[in-house]
Formats: C-alpha cells, structure tokens, sequence
C-alpha cells in the first residue's frame, strides 16, 4: 500500500475499539499468569484476574531455587546451532537451484518438500532410537539436527523464492567480473535475501525455542533440559505454590516475547516481503 | 491449529513446483552450463544429507519396524500384526475420533477469527497496526508448556477462574472440566484455538496485503458494505491463504501432542487420547516399539494422504506468495 493510499483509508474508531475489546479477552491467560506471579502466595488461590498488592517474592523464590539459568543457556544452544544449520543448508540449496540452476535439484527439491507434510510426530520414537544408537541422547546435536531437519524445507521455500525474484541481471555482472559461484553466493546471494534470511531465522527461533515432544524424550538429564520442558518439572513441586511456578513461567515466557516484540518489524516484512514482490 | 508445527507457513505443492519451475525459466544458456555439473551440486549436499538422516531413514525405519510384531506375551502374530492390533483397539479410535473434533473444530475456528482480526487490522487500522499484530500474536510464541499449565491452573475446580467467571454469568459446572470425559477434549481445543490464532492472523495479514488497492477502491466506490466487502471481495481474494492454513492445520492436527500430555496425559481414562499421546505412551514409556511404529505410519500415511488430496483436489500450497499471483490473475 503506498502511503497516498493509505491516508486516503477512512478513520474509524470504532473498529479499534472493538479490536481492543477482542485483545482484552484474548490476553486474559497473560494477564492472570502475570497477575497470579505478582501475587503474595496467601491470595494465589484467588479467582481473580489481577489484584493488588504486588509482590516480587515469587520471583525471588525460584530465581534462588532453580537453575533457570542453565536451561536458558541449554535453549539458547539449540536454538542458535539449529538456525545456523537451517540457514546455511538452506541457503545453500535454494542459490543451487535458483540462481546456478543445477537441474537435477529439481526432483530433490520436490522430494525434500514432503518433509513438510510429515508430522513430528511420526518421527519421535524412531529418532528417539536413532539417537540412542548415536549416544546423542542428552547431547545438544541430538535436537539441533532433527530440527534442522524439519525446519530447512521450509526455509528453502522461502529463500528460493526470494532469489529468484533478484534481479538476474546482478549475478551475471558478478560472473563477467569473473567471481566464482562460492564468492556470488557470499557476496550476492545472501545480502540480497536478507529480509527473507531474517524472517526465516524469527520463524525457526520461535519453532525450535518452543519444542517440546522430541526434547521431552532426548533431554532427560535436568542439566540438560531446555526451557519448555521446565515448567513440567515443577508443576509437582509448587502445586502448593501456584505464585511460584507462574513466577517460573513467566521467566520461562519472556525471553522470547521480548525477543519478538524487538523483532517483530523484521518478521511482518519478511511476510509481507513474500507477498508483495511478485 | 498446530501443536509444534515445525514447517512454518509454507505448504507444499511439490508436484505444481517442481514441474513448474523448470518450465516456467528461461534455460540459462552460454557461461552458465559448466557450473550446472558436479561442482555446483555441492550446494545441495548439507540439506540432502540432514534430509536423509533425520527425515527419510527414520520413516524408512517405522515402515519396516511395525512389521515387526513385539515380543510382548499374548502380542499377535504376522506381518501386520501392529497393525490388526491398531484397528482393534479401543484407544486408537478415541485418538482418531479426538483428531477429526480436532480439526473440525480448530481449523474453521481460527480461519474465521484470524481472518476477521487480520482483516479489521489491516483495512482500518493505521499507528495501532503493529501493536495488535503484534499481541494477538503473542500466544504463538509463547511456550506451549507455559500455555498448558496456565490454562491448566484457569480450568481448575474450586480456584480457577473459569468456573469462576462461568458462574458469575449463572453459568455453574458441577464438574472440573479437564476431569470429565465428556468435556475434556473441548477444554483442550479451546487452549488450542487460543493459543494459534495469531498465526491464521498472521497469514491472512499477509494474504489481505496481497490484495491490489485498486479493487478495495472499486468495492468502496461502489459502495459495498462491510458484509459484501467481506464476502465478494476478501474471502475468494484470500482463498489461497485459506487453503494453506486447511493444509497447515490438518498436518499441525496430526502433530498434536504437549497440550494435551501436559494438560491431561490423555485422560481421564483415554478420554482426550490423541495420536501423539497414544504413540508416546505405546512406543516410548511401554516399550511397545512395533507397535509405537505402526502407529507412526499410519499418522504419516494419513498425513500424506490428505496433504496430497487437498494439493491436488484444491491446489493448496505455498501461501503467501501465490495470494498475489492469483489475486493478480
């Protein structure tokens, strides 16, 4: 939408009060995992949704409890090792297909798409005894790789779309200029997909920092739990104690609704991207 | 719609992009054919390896495994044993009965809701634009295990406030509603409508910005109303998108697992098994491992089976990019 458009579009007021009503509602589960956090632990058990006074006693348990700090690290792992696998394979094939055009990557290209009609679920308990054959069970490749797995097909969809949108007329300059495929893939591919590269990267982060069936069943040591499995753990221990363990989740919650918010412009662009450049 | 659904908003039409990618190019010619050999293939090496290892042996292993009956005493004999066992079972027709409410229920759900957000904010919205796709994506990023115990805490008799605010509307339950059979797996849906709308939203944002500005022009010269807006206009330019998320949602359907181990473990008595839970607890906790990959391959198979049957019978695929291509044609 062009901006002349845009300002041409009738205010109404109206609308973005019905929309607040409808997000009113819809945060409800955040507001009351807020408002029971901040909560002394004698009210915890009130039906309310967010009532005064507010304590920070809560976090002060767990964070003086748990470990938290350990699964954060054990996530940020994972989720770093799988978005740089996922980014490079992926790029890697999409310029292999798009840009030198290797025809025989065709059918693998088509053949690699199935992976996405095929459900995490089908693929736990073979992994799951893959891994132990491999002794990756409690070993971060045992997660990083299967998720690369899963997440590079779609990665590639968007990244070979991306490319071939690029102006052509770029990557021939590149080969008269004498570069070879490796350095045009360095130096013009990739920042050319940026945008993509960057809604690709917010998309696996969300994915692999939110999984939770095959982390279930690789991360069985608590040094080596990630942060989703976290909560799990001490549903039991604060059953008593409903303040501390939405305190927990909370912590467990905001790294990434943080990271998202910062992100997010970045994420709509990538999206929208895919859309409008045609 | 998904538990965790790892493709993201992609949905294949691996057939249609295949077939026409090729044709559709110009064929590079002059400089270009000596780089088309071995050499350049070694891009495609990395991701056709991680493909190989974690995705194409392990269904080649599940297939050839659940042939393989357990040794478990009183287990039945042949070759598709785990199978028979399968469709004799109780349990894995509650799963499968979960499954279709499951999707029956979630996908239109969400279609209808997601699109109506996205369309309330992209059509009328200007500096708060942002912030909403922002929050009513929040949920999506959220983790799943922090959804499950939330909401787990929300339905609980006695303090949760869903039965309170229920009974404020007179509304009293005589029962917890995650303990009832009756009621359990609609509590469970309920959480995953919640917690994946933003991502219908989300698509749909994007299919609505697809849209050429000229024809919203048209429609509102022409002095349509908000109802004939939506009906002649949004929802056949927005089909694509509509399609991906039919096809998203029925394979993210099929991959339903952590809200429902963490909210319920399935129960109470199998009440709300879904197919994750039933091979977890088959395949990984009782050690039933022909079984737990019999189970898996009829998850696949079904999977397949109505990805391709929606790719073909409708030409579901890739969203966002097709919603202009189409929209434009």
């Amino acid at each position: 939408m062009t901006p002349a458009l845009r300002r041409a579009l009738p205010r109404h007021p109206g609308v973005v009060a019905v929309l607040l009503v409808l997000l009113g509602l819809w945060m409800v589960p955040i507001a009351y995992m807020l408002g029971v956090a901040f909560r002394p632990s004698a009210e915890a058990f009130d039906p309310a949704l967010i009532e005064p006074p507010f304590t920070l006693e809560n976090f002060a348990t767990v964070i003086h409890d748990n470990h938290l700090l350990l699964n954060f690290a054990n996530s940020v792992i994972v989720t770093a090792g799988t978005v740089v696998i996922v980014l490079a394979a992926a790029s890697m094939f999409a310029y292999g297909i798009a840009v030198l055009r290797v025809t025989w990557m065709n059918p693998v290209y088509a053949i690699l798409l199935t992976t996405l009609m095929v459900p995490i679920t089908t693929l736990v308990l073979p992994l799951a005894i893959l891994l132990k054959h491999l002794d990756w069970i409690n070993d971060y490749r045992g997660l990083i790789l299967p998720y690369a797995a899963l997440g590079i097909p779609f990665a590639i969809v968007m990244l070979k779309a991306f490319m071939e949108d690029s102006p052509r007329e770029l990557f021939e300059a590149a080969m008269i200029d004498g570069c070879t495929p490796w350095q045009m893939y360095w130096r013009v591919a990739l920042p050319l997909v940026r945008p993509a590269i960057a809604f690709v990267a917010i998309w696996q982060i969300i994915v692999a920092w939110n999984e939770f069936f095959l982390a279930l069943i690789v991360m069985t040591d608590s040094a080596r739990k990630t942060l989703t499995l976290v909560p799990m753990q001490y549903s039991g221990l604060y059953m008593a104690n409903p303040g501390a363990l939405f305190a927990i989740l909370v912590l467990i919650a905001l790294p990434l609704i943080v990271l998202y918010v910062i992100v997010q412009r970045h994420f709509v662009a990538g999206l929208l991207g895919g859309a409008l450049k045609a | 719609m998904h538990g965790a659904r790892d493709a993201g908003p992609a949905a294949a039409g691996p057939h249609r992009q295949a077939a026409a990618a090729p044709a559709s190019r110009a064929r590079p010619r002059g400089a270009r054919e000596d780089r088309r050999g071995v050499r350049a293939g070694l891009f495609a090496w990395p991701a056709l390896l991680i493909f190989l290892g974690f995705v194409a042996y392990p269904v080649l292993w599940i297939a050839l495994r659940s042939l393989a009956p357990d040794t478990a005493p009183g287990s039945p004999r042949g070759a598709f044993a785990n199978y028979l066992r399968a469709f004799a079972d109780p349990v894995f027709w509650i799963a499968m009965r979960n499954m279709a409410l499951w999707a029956i229920i979630t996908i239109p759900v969400q279609m209808a809701f997601g699109g109506l957000i996205a369309l309330l904010i992209e059509r009328y919205t200007r500096r708060s634009r942002a912030f909403f796709r922002t929050m009513f994506f929040l949920p999506v990023v959220t983790s799943v295990s922090v959804v499950a115990i939330v909401w787990s805490q929300m339905y609980a008799p006695y303090y949760g406030i869903v039965q309170a605010w229920l009974q404020r509307l007179g509304l009293t339950l005589g029962i917890a509603l995650l303990a009832d059979p009756r009621t359990v797996i609609f509590a469970l849906i309920v959480v995953n409508i919640w917690q994946w709308t933003g991502f219908s939203m989300m698509m749909y944002v994007a299919g609505i910005n697809a849209i050429p500005e000229d024809i919203f022009d048209a429609a509102r010269i022409d002095g349509a109303r908000f109802r004939h807006l939506v009906l002649r206009v949004v929802v056949p330019l927005v089909a694509p998108v509509t399609k991906s998320l039919l096809l998203l949602g029925v394979i993210g359907t099929l991959q339903t697992f952590p809200i429902v181990y963490l909210m319920t473990g399935g129960g109470p008595d199998h009440a709300s098994e879904v197919f994750g839970t039933e091979i977890f607890r088959q395949g990984i906790v009782l050690g039933n491992t022909g079984y737990g990959a019999a189970l898996s391959v009829l998850v696949l198979v079904l999977s397949l089976a109505l990805s391709l049957l929606q790719i073909t019978a409708l030409g579901a695929e890739l969203a966002p990019r097709r919603a202009r291509e189409e929209a434009v044609a």
